[in-house]
């Protein structure tokens, strides 16, 4: 019996001890660093003292719903229909989708479980695959007028609005440069191939061996890598959507496509300098923030939603971060040696088979609001810190990265190719390229798979 | 019960439980299997019948066939290591030994980390705790993150299923001994029969029902997996650990052939049948008749 | 409960063996939690750079994590959603599946036959096909989806197989039906006889039921995201969504929130060891 005694109070000691562990944490918890950098930034204030918006009155009282699948917005969308509604009586529910489950998942379950969201903030793919069925037409909406080439059409109808730009490059930190290499360094500087390779080489005698950060992540390697083989075609959307369907038809011999092999030519210098050389599947994606803010690498693979990564990991907005195009070649000429590239990557869908007309009014009003109204404008920039796709938003972002592609796109040194490609494109060939980065393939094999994925899609 | 009131008693015995399961279970899953016969995408508004074309579909994708071989290795392996592992562990913890009710406590925690977190922790281990057990040891093994090579990331696989289902099945085994009557365990060890002949003539004869449970469980858990494939590997280095659950679910909504999908599922669900049935009848057999 | 003698040192020796083993796999077992609870105290950038830094020292420990997660999971709220889900689910399997069991070990008909085959093949049905179907016909035909009643309901209905399975297994294997017999000679109903017979000594399979089902119930997260999509009804798991986003997740939170939904279970449980051994030793008293 005693035997039994005692082993309840071990395992009750195990319960209490796990909570003293908690408890101990709190009496000790109040030493916080003043440069912690997981400190919340203050908070951006919204001037809302100026608003010219015409409101339907008719509308107060509407209640709509917004499936949001961009999880780092969520608190910003809450407090941005919470504006909305006190200005125009329309109530707008903001449905996280949450993990575990992909938008597309998400979505189908809400239609079929006869519930769907008024409106839906998804990837393009995915409002292309549901635009025929459920979307309302956007053609005549005002804001089309201000997001003129970030429109997204089907059958000839626009089907969704485009809700922030996203853009992504080699990110660099310039601090970091200009301490290894003791002088100033000038991003534009850098126009070729061989030019990236000199600096890299430079950063290397500097004492920075490996100076590249690229994800291991299929959704990097597939998408955000191997897409430049169709978006550098020209630059435009078309011109990548045409390359695809002559990969499709066969009639395109990749062996012989010059943009393949110059991607891969540089996708080759980004691994020979890769500060996971040793085991570059083996890369975490959170340390590529940290290896970045502190120095250890000068360069990472991204796009501007790395922000919030590189802001926790000590990086301030002061510090100067901006982005190197994926260079292709040794033709200053070429546009891909100076552009990169951003599209609209979230779009959002108005529901036109559940939703009633007044609650489809009620959407596309709130949609109008972002665009034309002054506390709209500035939300969408300041509160969700995006970059706004319309002409009229007179805000600019505050972050390094959103910054550097906000001004780009204002001169024209992006350009905005978004080609469609099938939903499981990122998985699929995501996986070929992460046994090319690893070495247990080479290229031939690798454009074969590339070939083979795209005879299935016929 | 005899048979006196047989209506009776199958209405307040059988049938409340009974209608639970078929109108959740049954009654999607029928709904379910008809979809397979049908064009549906899981969006569009109509549903065309198209007979068995779906699962042509089934038969073409290589993948799929490749991903159930796989499994089937991975479901042997885990089966064989987890019903050892946690019959050894729940004997063990309830012989009296001295703070067993902690011991126990703390072998149940495997349950309790799930999703993200057990993903991040395992994936911790297994790219950075291992690595630099490498680099101070030098020993080729731990040299290298075990997620980057296939079939690494395999036995990493095996191992994180190891340690989370043994957790639950010692809870399974222990409440089998615990059920087993002081009498026959005391008499076992007077017996002076050897350790061995104890454990295979006495107790596990006893035992049978529990592990015929457990066997049946890890093997149609294993069968299923899928949380432990997605937040560990996601099916990588470049796509070698993708089992049978995970790519019907991609196939379903990443690839969007939702029927096809569907028709995946049905057929893992057929294979997993035959084969934990085959299990249960075969373990029944030995079971002791009380 | 005495250890018995015979065998000597040598059983001694083996004894200290088994327990040296037990051990260290225990610790091997324990490790990940472990470094959940230290990583829970910790700052991202911490757990990034130096996950095991705190097995050593300890240093600026951080209750931070805690209070965040503690007030963006609206803790209170989602606790009682989960625990109103949670308990009335346990009850009702518990019951239903005890009670089905028993009736399916005690009648050999065809509808119980075929049923308990059902249920067994049941548990192999891999939950991502029947997931679009569940939500059309409860969602898009009976629209009774976003209530807590349908998710228990739910809940009840999935579990009830393999619970049938496990108490079919120890009715089966452990309950005389002599006991029966002899108080249906007493008169009593197949009710009472159930309840104040049979239902005490399956204790032990009670208990470990319970600890499985509630501890699936409340860590579940893939059908209550399904079934409600009301913030005020959200469960635990649910509401810990503002911690991920699509690229990075705040892994300190994310790890603080997984221990403040997890303790609950674990006083549970260590509360259930008691019943279990009660149980048998009541058993063995008899």
């Amino acid at each position: 019996m005693k035997r039994k005694v005692s082993g309840k109070v071990i395992a009750t000691a195990l319960t209490v001890s796990l909570l003293t562990t908690s408890l101990t944490g709190c009496t000790f918890g109040f030493a916080s660093d003043p440069d912690d950098p997981n400190e919340v930034a203050e908070e951006v204030p919204i001037d809302t003292s100026v608003d010219t918006f015409a409101y339907d009155s008719s509308l107060s009282g509407t209640s709509i719903t917004l499936l949001n699948s961009k999880a780092e917005i969520q608190v910003a969308l809450e407090k941005m229909s919470a504006a909305y509604e006190e200005k125009s009586g329309v109530h707008v529910e903001v449905m996280p989708v949450t993990d575990g489950d992909s938008p597309y998942t998400k979505v189908v379950s809400l239609y079929n479980s006869g519930n769907p969201p008024t409106l839906a903030i998804l990837d393009t793919t995915d409002v292309i695959a549901l635009a025929e069925e459920k979307a309302a037409d956007l053609s005549d909406e005002p804001w089309t007028a201000q997001a003129q080439g970030y429109l997204t059409e089907v059958n000839g109808k626009v089907c969704c609005f485009p809700l922030c730009i996203e853009g992504r490059g080699i990110i660099y930190n310039k601090a970091v440069i200009e301490e290894a290499l003791g002088r100033e360094f000038d991003p534009a500087s850098i126009r070729t191939q061989d030019g990236f390779v000199a600096l890299l080489e430079e950063l290397k005698a500097a004492g920075i061996s490996r100076p590249v950060s690229m994800a291991k992540e299929d959704w990097s390697l597939g998408a955000h890598h191997l897409q430049y083989i169709y978006e550098l075609y020209d630059g435009t959307t078309a011109g990548g959507q045409q390359k695809i369907e002559e990969i499709k038809a066969g009639t395109l011999d990749l062996e012989s496509y010059g943009r393949l092999q110059e991607f891969l030519n540089m996708f080759d210098i980004l691994k020979a300098y890769n500060v996971a050389q040793g085991d570059p599947l083996g890369a975490d994606y959170d340390e590529m923030a940290i290896d970045l803010a502190d120095g250890k690498t000068a360069f990472w693979f991204n796009g501007n939603w790395a922000w919030p990564n590189l802001a926790e990991a000590g990086a301030e907005e002061s510090d100067e971060y901006g982005f190197l195009p994926y260079f292709m070649n040794n033709d200053e000429s070429d546009f891909a040696n100076s552009q990169i590239q951003a599209s609209p990557s979230k779009q959002v869908m108005v529901d036109r088979i559940v939703a009633s007309d007044k609650q489809q009014a009620a959407a596309k009003e709130f949609l109008n609001w972002i665009v034309f109204s002054e506390i709209g404008q500035q939300m969408l920039v300041k509160t969700c810190n995006v970059i706004p796709p319309f002409h009229n938003n007179p805000y600019e972002p505050a972050d390094p990265l959103s910054a550097d592609i906000y001004a780009r796109v204002q001169s024209g040194d992006a350009f905005n190719a978004s080609v469609i490609v099938p939903n499981d494109h990122w998985a699929v060939l995501g996986a070929a390229m992460q046994k090319y980065l690893a070495d247990r393939s080479d290229r031939s094999e690798l454009i074969s798979a590339i070939e083979e994925y795209w005879a299935q899609q016929n | 019960m005899k048979s006196k009131n047989k209506g009776k008693d199958f209405c307040m015995f059988g049938l409340p439980g009974m209608i639970c399961f078929f109108a959740v279970v049954i009654v999607p899953f029928l709904y379910g299997v008809y979809l397979t016969l049908t064009d549906w995408d899981g969006v569009a508004s109509t549903k065309n019948f198209i007979g068995l074309r779906n699962f042509a579909g089934v038969v073409k994708d290589s993948q799929f066939w490749s991903s159930l071989i796989l499994t089937f290795e991975y479901v042997i392996v885990v089966v064989l290591l987890v019903n050892v592992l946690a019959f050894a562990i729940a004997y063990l913890l309830t012989r009296g030994i001295k703070g067993q009710n902690f011991f126990r406590a703390g072998f149940f925690t495997p349950n309790l980390i799930g999703g993200i977190v057990l993903g991040y922790i395992w994936q911790f281990v297994f790219s950075r705790a291992f690595v630099s057990v490498g680099e101070s040891t030098g020993w080729s093994l731990f040299g290298i993150s075990w997620l980057s090579t296939p079939g690494k990331a395999f036995a990493a696989l095996v191992l994180v299923t190891v340690w989370q289902l043994s957790g639950y099945m010692i809870l399974i085994y222990v409440a089998g001994f615990m059920g087993l009557s002081e009498d026959v365990m005391e008499a076992a060890s007077i017996d002076g029969a050897s350790g061995w002949t104890q454990m295979t003539h006495i107790i596990m004869p006893l035992m049978m029902s529990s592990i015929t449970i457990c066997l049946f469980l890890t093997l149609s858990r294993a069968f299923m997996v899928y949380d432990v494939n997605l937040s560990l590997t996601a099916g990588g280095p470049y796509g070698t650990t993708e089992m049978a659950a995970m790519h019907v679910y991609e196939k379903a909504f990443t690839s969007r052939q939702f029927g096809v999908g569907q028709a995946e599922a049905l057929i893992l669900f057929l294979v997993v049948a035959l084969i934990s049935g085959l299990q249960v009848y075969f373990t029944k057999k030995q079971e002791v008749e009380a | 409960m005495k250890q018995t003698t015979v065998g000597g040192t040598k059983r001694k020796l083996m004894n200290a063996l088994a327990i040296a083993v037990l051990v260290i796999i225990f610790i091997a077992y324990m490790f990940p939690f472990l470094m959940v609870v230290i990583n829970s105290l910790k700052q991202k950038r911490d757990i990034i750079k130096d996950p095991f830094s705190w097995l050593f020292t300890i240093k600026g420990l951080s209750f931070d994590n805690f209070v965040k997660a503690f007030v963006q999971m609206d803790f209170l709220n989602a606790f009682k959603n989960s625990l109103l889900v949670t308990v009335s689910a346990t009850v009702l399997v518990t019951l239903l599946a005890a009670m089905l069991a028993y009736y399916i070990v005690r009648n050999k008909n065809k509808i119980s036959d075929l049923t308990f085959a059902l249920m067994v093949a049941s548990m192999i049905i891999p939950f991502q096909a029947i997931m679009i179907p569940l939500v059309s016909i409860y969602g898009g035909t009976l629209n009774i989806l976003n209530h807590r009643l349908t998710l228990i309901f739910m809940h009840t209905g999935f579990s009830m197989a393999m619970s049938v399975f496990m108490f079919h297994g120890f009715i089966k294997g452990n309950i005389p039906i002599a006991l029966e017999e002899a108080s249906c000679i007493d008169g009593c109903t197949h009710m009472q006889t159930f309840f104040m017979i049979v239902f005490p000594l399956l204790k032990p399979i009670i208990s470990t039921m319970v600890i499985l089902n509630s501890l699936a119930f409340w860590n579940d997260f893939l059908l209550p995201s399904l079934v409600l999509t009301d913030k005020k009804l959200l469960t635990l798991p649910l509401s810990t969504y503002s911690f991920y986003g699509t690229y990075s997740a705040d892994y300190g939170t994310i790890m603080a929130g997984l221990l403040l939904c997890v303790i609950p279970i674990l006083v549970l449980y260590v509360a259930l060891q008691k019943q279990i051994i009660g149980g048998v030793v009541a058993g063995a008293v008899k």
